[in-house]
C-alpha cells in the first residue's frame, strides 16, 4: 500500500459483551480511506461508532474483525506505526495534579521524543505559554483541549486525529482550531481525521466525509459530491399541516418550524409584512427537499388543494440538513 | 537520556507529581519516622527523667544503628504497612483509568513497556522511601543517645560495614520480594476493577485469604478427608517468605506441622533454593499476568 493512504479501514466491526443479551455492536464492518493531505471528516450521532473507530484506529480497543491500517501498517501488528499519530480522544484528559507542562514533559517522554523547546512552542502556539505552569485541575474544559491539541502536535504527526477537538472553545478559539486545521493540510501536508457534532465546522473545514449511523458507514464521499444538487425550497403556508401532508405525496420534506422561529427572508416585501399579520397565525416554513424547477410544480400542487402560500425561496441544503435526513432515513431503513 | 530511561523518568514524574498520594502512602513513613526522632529529642532534652529511662533501656540492650537501620524493612510486613503499600500499588496501576489517561500513552508505547516500568518505578519508590527512612532512623536515634550521653555502636571498620551491608541485603530483599508480591496482587486488582477502590479492596482480600489459606486448607482436607490438599499452602508466597526469612536468620528450614495428632501428620519443611524458585515463580507470574491482561483489554475510557 502506498503512502497516499493515510488511514484504511476494512471490514472493521466491535462488538462489545459476550452475553447474547448485553452483546452490543457498536462498529458493523466499516471500510474507509483517507488519503495524504486530507481533511476528513467524520460524522455520525451520539452512539453511532465514531470513537469506537477511532479507539480501534489508535489500538486502544481491539476490533472484533477486520483491521485498521496507518500508512500501510497493521496499528494491533505494528504498534510503532502509531508514532507518526497526534490524537486527542473523546475530550482531553491529563493528570490533574500535573502543570500543563509537567503533562506535555510526560507524554513526550512516554514517546521518546522529550524537547522542552517544542514543548515551550507548541504552549505557545495553543495559547496557554501564560498558564504552563499551573496544574491541569484549574485548567478549563477549552484549555484542556487546547492542552489536548498541543499533546497530539507533541511528535510532529504525520497524521492528526481529532474527536471532537473543539468542544468546550468559544466561538473565536472554535474559529481558530478551525483554521490551524485547515492549515495543517494546506501548508504542512498533514492528514487529519476529525469527528465533529459541529456540522457546520465539518462542512468548513473537511474536504471529505463519512456518515456513521448505528456503527455503519451510511454515505461518503467530497463534501461537494455529496451536497451537489441538494437544493431545498422553503416555503410559507398556512394550514401548514395539511400543506405537509399534502407535499409529502410527491417530496421529501426537511423541517418544519413556526413562523416566529423564522430569520426574515433575505429581501423584505409586501408578502413578508402580510405574513406577519395576525390572522396568518397559522402560517408556517416547511423546507422540502426539492430543486429549483420544482418551485411552480409546488406552488400549483399547494393552489390546487387550497392552501395558500405565502412566499417561496430556494437554498443549497447545508451538510447538517444533508446528515440529519441522511440520519433519518437510515435510522428508519434499520428499524424496518 | 535513552528512550527506557525517558520512559522511567515519565512514570517518575507522574508518581512523585501526585504530591498527595506520594506524601501520604509513600513519604508518610521517613516522615514519621522524622517526627518520631524530633519529639524524642525533644523530651529528652527537656526532661531529664526521660533522658534516664533511655539510659536505662541503653544499660539493658546496647543500642545499635545497625539494628536501627535494619528494622525500617519489617514494615512492609506489617499490616498497616502493608495496606499502605497496596495502597500506593493501586494508584499507580489503576489511577490511570481514573485520570482517563490510557489513552494518551497507549498509543504512544507498547503496553508491555508500559506496565513493567510502572513495577519498576515501584520498586525503586519503595527501595528510596526505605533506604531513606533507614538513614534517617539509624542517624537519628544517634542524635538521641548524644543528647542523653549513652554509647551508640557498633564502631565503624571494615567488617562490621560489610556484615551489615549483608544483613540489609538480605533483610530488603525479603521485604522488597513481600512488597512486590503484594503490588502484584493489586496491580491486578486495579487492572481488572479499573478503579484504585477495587485494587486495594482485593488486593486486601487476597493478602488477608492468603493468610488464611492454610486454615481453608486444612478444613477442606478434614472435610473430603483428602488431607494432603495441605501440601498447597507451601506454594503460598506467605510460606516460602518465612522459609527464606528462616533460613537466612537460623540456617534451617520453617517447619509447618498439620493434623499432628492423627496418623494424618503433614510436615511442611523446604530448602531455600525450593522458596527461591517459587517465590520468583510468583513474582514472574503476577507480572506477566498483569502484562497478558492489560494487552488483551479495550481501553473504553
Amino acid at each position: 500500500m502506498s503512502e497516499t493512504v493515510a488511514i484504511r479501514v476494512e471490514s472493521l466491526s466491535k462488538t462489545f459483551g459476550r452475553r447474547k443479551k448485553r452483546r452490543v455492536e457498536a462498529v458493523k464492518r466499516i471500510t474507509l480511506e483517507v488519503h495524504t493531505g486530507q481533511v476528513y471528516g467524520f460524522l455520525g450521532p451520539n452512539g453511532a461508532g465514531k470513537t469506537t473507530t477511532i479507539r480501534m484506529l489508535l489500538n486502544l480497543i481491539h476490533p472484533t474483525e477486520g483491521c485498521a491500517y496507518i500508512y500501510g501498517q497493521n496499528v494491533q501488528r505494528n504498534h510503532s506505526v502509531l508514532r507518526r499519530v497526534g490524537a486527542i480522544v473523546e475530550g482531553a484528559a491529563f493528570y490533574n495534579f500535573l502543570s500543563g507542562r509537567r503533562n506535555l514533559e510526560v507524554l513526550a517522554r512516554t514517546a521518546n521524543n522529550y524537547d522542552p523547546k517544542r514543548i515551550t512552542a507548541l504552549l505557545e502556539q495553543v495559547g496557554l505559554a501564560g498558564r504552563a505552569e499551573h496544574r491541569v485541575k484549574g485548567y478549563s474544559t477549552g484549555m484542556k483541549q487546547r492542552l489536548g491539541l498541543a499533546a497530539a502536535l507533541l511528535s510532529s504527526p504525520d497524521l492528526l486525529i481529532l474527536d471532537e477537538p473543539t468542544n468546550g472553545l468559544d466561538p473565536s478559539g472554535m474559529h481558530e482550531i478551525r483554521q490551524f486545521i485547515r492549515e495543517l493540510a494546506d501548508e504542512h501536508g498533514k492528514t487529519v481525521f476529525l469527528s465533529s457534532h459541529l456540522l457546520s465546522e465539518v462542512e468548513q473545514v473537511c474536504d471529505r466525509v463519512a456518515i456513521i449511523n448505528l456503527g455503519e458507514i451510511v454515505r461518503e464521499g467530497a463534501v461537494t459530491d455529496l451536497l451537489e444538487g441538494k437544493t431545498q425550497l422553503r416555503v410559507e403556508v398556512s394550514p401548514a399541516d395539511k400543506a405537509a401532508q399534502v407535499l409529502q405525496e410527491h417530496w421529501s420534506l426537511s423541517t418544519t418550524m413556526t413562523l416566529p422561529a423564522i430569520p426574515s427572508p433575505p429581501i423584505p416585501s409586501p408578502t413578508t409584512a402580510a405574513v406577519k399579520q395576525p390572522g396568518n397565525s397559522n402560517a408556517r416554513w416547511l423546507t422540502v427537499n426539492a430543486s429549483h424547477d420544482d418551485a411552480p410544480h409546488i406552488v400549483r400542487h399547494l393552489v390546487n388543494h387550497d392552501i395558500d402560500v405565502f412566499q417561496i425561496t430556494s437554498q443549497r441544503q447545508s451538510l447538517e440538513e444533508y446528515f440529519l435526513s441522511v440520519v433519518r432515513e437510515e435510522t428508519e431503513r434499520a428499524a424496518g | 537520556m535513552g528512550s527506557f530511561g525517558n520512559l522511567f523518568r515519565a512514570e517518575w514524574l507522574k508518581i512523585a507529581g501526585n504530591r498527595w498520594v506520594a506524601g501520604c502512602l509513600k513519604w508518610v513513613f521517613p516522615i514519621l519516622i522524622f517526627g518520631f526522632i524530633l519529639l524524642m529529642a525533644v523530651i529528652l532534652a527537656l526532661s531529664g527523667a526521660a533522658r534516664e529511662s533511655f539510659q536505662e533501656g541503653a544499660a539493658e540492650e546496647p543500642y545499635l544503628w545497625t539494628e536501627y537501620a535494619l528494622s525500617t524493612w519489617n514494615l512492609p510486613n506489617n499490616p498497616i504497612g502493608r495496606l499502605v503499600l497496596l495502597g500506593f500499588t493501586a494508584v499507580v496501576f489503576a489511577g490511570e483509568y481514573q485520570w482517563k489517561t490510557w489513552k494518551n500513552t497507549v498509543p504512544r508505547r507498547h503496553r508491555v513497556s508500559l506496565i513493567l516500568i510502572k513495577f519498576l518505578a515501584l520498586g525503586v519508590f519503595v527501595v528510596v522511601a526505605f533506604v531513606s527512612m533507614s538513614i534517617i532512623f539509624a542517624a537519628g536515634w544517634g542524635v538521641l543517645t548524644e543528647i542523653a550521653g549513652v554509647p551508640y555502636g557498633p564502631a565503624l571498620s571494615g567488617d562490621v560495614l560489610t556484615d551489615f551491608a549483608e544483613d540489609y541485603l538480605l533483610q530488603a530483599s525479603q521485604a522488597f520480594t513481600s512488597t512486590i508480591i503484594a503490588a502484584g496482587y493489586a496491580a491486578l486488582a486495579g487492572m481488572l476493577t479499573r478503579s484504585i477502590l477495587g485494587g486495594v479492596l482485593v488486593g486486601v482480600g487476597i493478602t488477608f485469604l492468603e493468610n488464611l489459606l492454610i486454615l481453608i486448607l486444612a478444613l477442606i482436607g478434614w472435610f473430603l478427608g483428602f488431607y494432603k490438599i495441605v501440601h498447597l499452602y507451601r506454594l503460598t508466597p506467605g510460606y516460602n517468605l518465612l522459609n527464606v526469612n528462616m533460613w537466612v536468620t537460623e540456617n534451617h528450614a520453617q517447619r509447618v506441622t498439620m493434623f499432628e495428632d492423627s496418623r494424618h501428620l503433614i510436615v511442611m519443611s523446604d530448602t531455600l533454593a525450593f522458596s527461591l524458585v517459587v517465590l520468583a515463580a510468583w513474582i514472574v507470574g503476577l507480572i506477566t499476568l498483569t502484562v497478558v491482561l492489560f494487552q488483551r483489554q479495550d481501553i473504553t475510557s
